[in-house]
């Protein structure tokens, strides 16, 4: 009974090469369009802006006329998109909403929102208090916001950094503890590349995800280094390759069930948002599913991996110093 | 020990089965008229049940001191109160010279104007006690500002309504700061018989006329004329408020408003509640085909976590946000966490030839210290959010840490004590039933 798992096991550290030629291509595509897109999407939360989704009579309505009308009473750039979301409170009575984005730097006075919400009303002949929400952000505002999200990360990072070398120095020691740092990294650098490459605005669900993902992900590595350091007690003699292999398996289970229970729930709520059009639930739980799906693929194919290669690295020296000393 | 442990197992099925029935109806505690909210009396934030949030701030250039931003906050909050808003939050943040409002919609409120009010509430409406000159009046024969200021609405320490004993009406007493006293002790012995005009910015309020010098130290007072109690009563109070959440030392200017109307927080509500609901059906339906009866137990286990969670957010009044419903969710997927790791545990345990119940206490013991630094590094997470987030994102911050600590408290416990209490029952001891 012992025995049978081993015989099918997956040989995840043979095959390293391919799990980190697979992150590599990711985070180089990031990189890349980073720099092809000249730096982040911010979303107007970080850099200022304002949106107003205001209800409208029909999603037929001429954008073009739409945008005519506004930059005639603000004389400043808009863009005006159709929407439609359902109506959870009256079946079959979809509510229509008109976008209108403003750049940046041209955050709106509350004069000028006033009036752009009049025109509307007027031009596009809108019922009396129409629905609508807006997000109106000063520039420095964003700056200010953008600039206490990565506070938030990096404190959180050199915190979650203390906690690890602290329980990895009693456990299984430094170089455990390093490489979950680095897979903790990996998952970070995974989540800026989709949604560089991907072109979609960063804002702060998206910093609370990322500092929920270097909390959670490391669950899964924590528990594959306890394992391995149960195993190394138990079998002394066997190859760090074939130790890892054996404890990423062992836990295999227990790392993907819990992943897909995650999942499991994230995606249930991105396909509610997504068919409802309910864009800040959307923009919640999309960046978590990615994260949460990294942080499994780095803890079992990254981490792992990685310490075999350090432990190896370690033992060649040692052996290479031996014969000095004899 | 088999005994007890099924008693405990029923306690503990119990207890799950009351907080469901609280969380869903609350509960009227009878004789002190005292109740337990249920989860749907939550405190919602500003993207559910409508309203607006906004950051107002000092203009460019203006460093207020920590005493301007305390009377910044006491202004705002009496603007508040003259216009009936009671059920507002605002939050002071001295460091930067800020003021953050949150203004609930009102129900049955139809005209939905958030940014009309957010303007008025940073205006700094310069109210003024003018010297006023009778050729300069308006088409209605009201009076001009000339620009001959006695003082100004920050001299006036407090304006109250008080009853005048002799005339049996109510007046306005004015209670000045010294020097504001003085100045005002000069103008009114220069000016028996003649008015002195309230302004607020360039709009008359009221312009009583000096009957005598009033010396510096006494409380002038402001009577309104002739008119019956009830009147002079309203007019008094609504002229004392209107001088006392006089003039801010600056104009304050909206740097961020979010506004949301109450239909589409309604909306958003409703689709992530039901998300809610059937993520937690998948999550039970996983785990009960994966590691069917102890399945059955995470899954118990796991509404209890689910639950207090409810129960305790609403109890303590924690204002719930779309983040934070989405962070009760992603609990729901998280919280599952520990048990899964405990019945990998047990079922290698069994693969291994234990017995179930041995099986059972070492994959409890072994376990612990994984889930337990697994819910340490998400908890450190949850309290750096907490600390850097605002408003809706602190609601996320909150409803992970409450989760994850709730969710370690019930693996731990009602998991082990209902797996405990059938370890000894013949027939679930069969190993299909683990999963092994």
């Amino acid at each position: 009974m012992v025995h049978r798992r081993e015989k099918t096991m997956f040989d995840f550290i043979g095959k390293k090469y391919y799990f980190f030629v697979l992150s590599a291509l990711i985070i180089i595509a990031g990189i890349t369009a980073y720099l092809i897109n000249g730096g982040f999407n911010l979303d107007i939360q970080f850099q200022g802006g304002t949106v107003i989704e205001i209800q409208v009579n029909d999603n037929k309505t001429d954008i073009k006329k739409a945008e005519e009308f506004i930059t005639s009473v603000i004389n400043k750039k808009v863009t005006v998109q159709n929407s439609t979301i359902l109506n959870t409170t009256e079946v079959g009575k979809d509510i229509n909403l008109l976008i209108i984005n403003i750049a940046s730097k041209d955050t709106l006075t509350g004069e000028e929102q006033n009036k752009v919400i009049e025109v509307l009303k007027k031009e596009l002949k809108l019922i009396d208090s129409p629905q609508m929400t807006v997000r109106n952000i000063h520039p420095s505002i964003g700056k200010e916001l953008l600039n206490k999200g990565l506070n938030a990360v990096v404190w959180a990072s050199i915190l979650i950094v203390i906690y690890i070398w602290i329980r990895f120095n009693v456990m299984s020691g430094l170089s455990a503890g390093i490489m979950a740092i680095i897979a903790l990294l990996h998952d970070v650098l995974i989540m800026f590349s989709v949604y560089t490459i991907f072109n979609i605005p960063l804002n702060e669900s998206f910093i609370a995800a990322i500092l929920t993902i270097i909390g959670y992900s490391m669950n899964d590595t924590i528990i594959i280094y306890d394992r391995i350091r149960e195993n190394s007690n138990q079998l002394r003699r066997i190859p760090v390759a074939e130790l890892v292999n054996k404890s990423v398996s062992q836990t295999l289970a227990r790392s993907i069930n819990t992943v897909v229970t995650v999942l499991i729930c994230l995606i249930t709520v991105y396909i509610y948002a997504s068919y409802n059009n309910i864009s800040s639930i959307k923009e919640f739980s999309l960046p978590l599913i990615v994260g949460i799906s990294s942080g499994c693929y780095s803890s079992i194919f990254i981490a792992g991996p990685l310490w075999v290669m350090w432990k190896e690295r370690e033992l060649k020296r040692k052996l290479g110093k031996r014969p000095l000393k004899a | 020990m088999k005994g007890k442990n099924g008693v405990k197992s029923f306690l503990v099925i119990a207890i799950i089965i009351g907080l469901t029935f609280l969380a869903i109806y609350g509960l009227n505690i009878p004789g002190i008229n005292y109740r337990i909210p249920s989860a749907k009396e939550s405190r919602t934030g500003i993207d559910i049940r409508g309203g607006v949030r906004a950051t107002l701030s000092a203009p460019v250039g203006v460093v207020p001191t920590d005493k301007e931003m305390e009377t910044v906050r006491t202004i705002i909050e009496k603007r508040l109160d003259n216009k009936n808003i009671f059920d507002r939050t605002v939050i002071l943040e001295k460091l930067n010279g800020r003021i953050i409002i949150e203004i609930p919609w009102k129900q049955g409120e139809t005209d939905f104007n958030p940014q009309k009010s957010i303007d008025e509430l940073g205006e700094t409406t310069l109210l003024t006690f003018q010297e006023v000159d009778d050729t300069k009046l308006d088409a209605n024969g009201k009076y001009l500002p000339t620009g001959k200021i006695i003082i100004q609405g920050l001299d006036v320490v407090d304006a109250v309504p008080e009853l005048d004993n002799n005339t049996s009406q109510m007046d306005v007493s004015l209670k000045l700061s010294s020097e504001a006293g003085k100045k005002f002790e000069e103008a009114t012995g220069r000016l028996i018989g003649k008015p002195i005009a309230i302004f607020m910015d360039d709009q008359l309020i009221s312009a009583p006329v000096v009957n005598s010098q009033i010396p510096a130290g006494n409380g002038a007072r402001i009577t309104l004329g002739n008119r019956n109690m009830e009147e002079s009563a309203k007019e008094a109070k609504e002229l004392a408020s209107t001088i006392r959440s006089g003039a801010l030392p600056f104009k304050l200017e909206a740097r961020e408003i979010n506004s949301v109307s109450p239909l589409l927080g309604e909306n958003a509500l409703n689709v992530i509640v039901r998300a809610g609901g059937i993520a937690l059906i998948l999550v039970w339906i996983f785990m009960f085909i994966y590691y069917r009866l102890p399945g059955v137990f995470a899954n118990v286990a796991l509404l209890g976590h689910t639950v207090i969670q409810l129960v305790v957010i609403s109890w303590l009044g924690i204002t719930l946000t779309l983040p934070g419903i989405a962070g009760i969710i992603l609990t729901i997927g998280m919280g599952v966490d520990a048990n899964v790791i405990i019945f990998e545990r047990i079922k290698e345990e069994i693969k291994n030839g234990k017995t179930l119940r041995s099986a059972i206490d070492v994959g409890f013991k072994r376990a612990f210290s994984a889930i337990f630094d697994a819910n340490m590094t998400t908890l450190i997470s949850a309290i750096v959010l907490y600390i850097f987030g605002t408003g809706p994102i602190q609601s996320f911050a909150i409803t992970l840490g409450l989760g994850v600590v709730l969710s370690f408290i019930t693996a731990i416990t009602a998991s082990r004590i209902m797996l405990k209490s059938v370890s000894g029952i013949n027939i679930a001891k069969h190993h299909w039933l683990y999963g092994a």
